[in-house]
């Protein structure tokens, strides 16, 4: 299985990448919302899962995701906010430009393994 | 660093007698770390230091800080999911044709902790019960300090990112400064108070539901069962209990039976289940 | 008559604290021990500008040994394999958390600027037109670190905050 991490701090990807590997998934990873389109059009699979920042240079997450919601390839692709905007208002500006979850920063290891659950995103690999 | 053998005897006398809880060496660990946070509010100068002082003069209120941080379990909204799949799935549609004539279901969540457990079953009878249908969540711990957290109804970001949908956080939740408060219309459903389940218990009406997670495991096998007769008291006959994953009524008590409840196991009382009516394990 | 609500000294305290168990001491055993306001002791830090409803600066500061050490937590490597950029980025990337969660304390209608980092003391970033309203002081490991919020004087005027 393979998830996009989509972060402008290297770090953040580095964290991300280390709990969804334990749940089997490989990464690729991008910067910013343009460059995970451009790093998505060059693979022969689009990925199962992207995790998308909010407030990243270039282009914001919000877009990326508004953008992903509407390319048919995409269409299976699981949409989650992983974003330290915090305000109820932007929870559900995110869930109805498409996003199928949202994690708030700070998170923990076990929260963000519990949301991938919640989408069906279990170790066991079953997918909804 | 680490807890001396003599501190962790006294803590562990101390949690026992206050809580029955037994903490079994190996857990010295647990305990300084537990514990760390207690030193801190009442100003010692580290965990070594308050015990000290609180084993050369009692303090009642600090002993009970270090009961309460022993003995809060780890929780979080939804913890585990099968018993609340289960609850809303199998559960709630058999109690509404059962309870046609109230329209009301009472549930028990018996060791709430920081008020997950409770809230969690709020919103799954919020989404489950047909319209027109009411209901009732007690929560109860021996905790004072948990009871007072889980009437305040007010979850970190961290707590509420734990088993909540990203949907259930903004229709169920406002915020609150830094916390994240449960919204009235939840929470007018839902009251707590203060009950060591191993103690004999008050007269309540009785539960539809009653959720016992995680809790028996830390009792010796008398007091199971003790707990569980308690609780059974507190039962409707054709009620439904459920327990944590690695705890069960078998081999401790007799009036319970084990049934399949979606992808789970719960307990029912035994005479009153009619043949046939679940599927028995 | 609507309160002004500006996060105080408990509110920073209560998010810093959900950082670090998230990703700095997730064991809960080298917590942010909290001291009095002492000196300003950064010798590196980051800051996120809010705009909006609400205008200002979020800091965040710390001793270089401090920053190397959350760097190495959040990258899991070793403190003396921290690079500047690594560095850098874990500044950032903190300043950010704590001042996306400062933001959603405030009225609605902010925004949150991308983080700045600045490997020098908080001396060198000067906010003239701010003034401190709310301030974290703790140390990590025996290492100073700070939080503090900076209101836009012409903000602090109409919202009447002392």
């Amino acid at each position: 299985m393979l998830a996009i991490i989509i972060d402008d701090s290297r770090a953040m990807r580095l964290i991300l990448r280390r709990i969804i590997a334990k749940i089997g998934f490989d990464a690729v990873e991008a910067g910013d919302g343009q460059a995970a389109l451009d790093t998505i059009a060059e693979l022969t699979e689009p990925p199962q899962l992207a995790l998308v920042d909010w407030n990243m240079p270039v282009m914001n997450g919000l877009e990326f995701v508004t953008r992903a919601r509407k390319d048919p390839r995409l269409r299976d692709m699981t949409l989650v906010m992983v974003t330290t905007e915090s305000e109820q208002s932007q929870i559900v500006r995110a869930l109805a430009a498409g996003a199928h979850e949202y994690v708030i920063k700070p998170f923990t290891e076990d929260s963000m393994i519990d949301k991938l659950a919640l989408l069906g995103l279990t170790p066991t690999g079953a997918n909804p | 660093m680490g807890l001396s053998a003599s501190d962790f005897a006294f803590v562990a006398a101390l949690v026992r007698r206050e809580s029955s809880i037994v903490l079994a060496p190996g857990k010295e660990y647990l305990v300084e770390a537990r514990l760390i946070p207690v030193a801190r509010q009442v100003g010692a100068a580290g965990v070594a230091e308050f015990l000290a002082s609180l084993q050369r003069m009692p303090n009642a209120d600090h002993q009970r800080r270090v009961v309460d941080a022993l003995t809060t379990n780890e929780t979080s909204f939804f913890r585990d999911r099968e018993p609340f799949t289960a609850l809303t799935d199998v559960v709630v549609p058999q109690l509404v044709k059962a309870r046609g004539a109230q329209r009301r279901l009472r549930v028990w969540s018996a060791a709430s902790s920081s008020g997950q457990e409770p809230y969690s079953l709020a919103i799954s009878l919020q989404e489950s019960l047909p319209p027109g249908w009411d209901y009732d969540i007690v929560g109860s711990d021996i905790s004072t300090e948990m009871i007072k957290r889980s009437e305040a109804a007010e979850f970190s970001q961290v707590e509420v990112n734990r088993g909540l949908a990203a949907q259930q956080l903004v229709q169920y939740f406002e915020r609150s400064g830094a916390h994240w408060r449960v919204v009235q219309s939840l929470r007018r459903h839902v009251s707590f108070q203060r009950l060591n389940l191993t103690a004999p218990l008050p007269p309540l009406p009785p539960f539809d539901v009653i959720f016992l997670r995680n809790v028996l495991i830390y009792f010796d096998v008398a007091t199971k069962r003790t707990v569980l007769r308690n609780v059974a008291r507190l039962m409707r006959p054709d009620g439904w209990l459920f327990l944590g994953a690695a705890e069960t009524t078998i081999g401790i008590d007799d009036n319970y039976e084990r049934v399949t409840a979606g992808r789970t196991s719960a307990y029912r009382l035994r005479a009153a289940v009619p043949a046939g009516a679940a599927g028995r394990m | 008559m609507s309160v002004q609500t500006v996060p105080n000294v408990a509110d920073l305290a209560e998010m810093v604290e959900q950082v670090w168990t998230s990703y700095l001491d997730p064991e809960g055993v080298e917590p942010l021990i909290p001291v009095e306001k002492g000196a300003n002791s950064s010798e590196v830090h980051s800051s996120v500008s809010i705009t909006g409803s609400w205008q200002g600066v979020v800091v965040y500061g710390s001793s270089q040994e401090a920053a190397k050490q959350a760097a190495a937590a959040f990258l899991a490597m070793e403190p003396d394999e921290v690079s500047a950029e690594d560095l850098a980025d874990v500044l950032g990337e903190l300043a950010n958390i704590v001042g996306g969660n400062v933001k959603a304390m405030l009225p609605a209608g902010c925004f949150l600027s991308l983080p700045q980092v600045v490997l020098a003391p908080e001396s060198a970033s000067r906010y003239p037109s701010a003034v401190q309203v709310a301030g974290l002081y703790g140390t990590w490991k025996g290492e100073p670190i700070s939080v503090t919020m900076w209101q836009s004087r012409t903000d602090v005027k109409e919202g009447g905050v002392a």
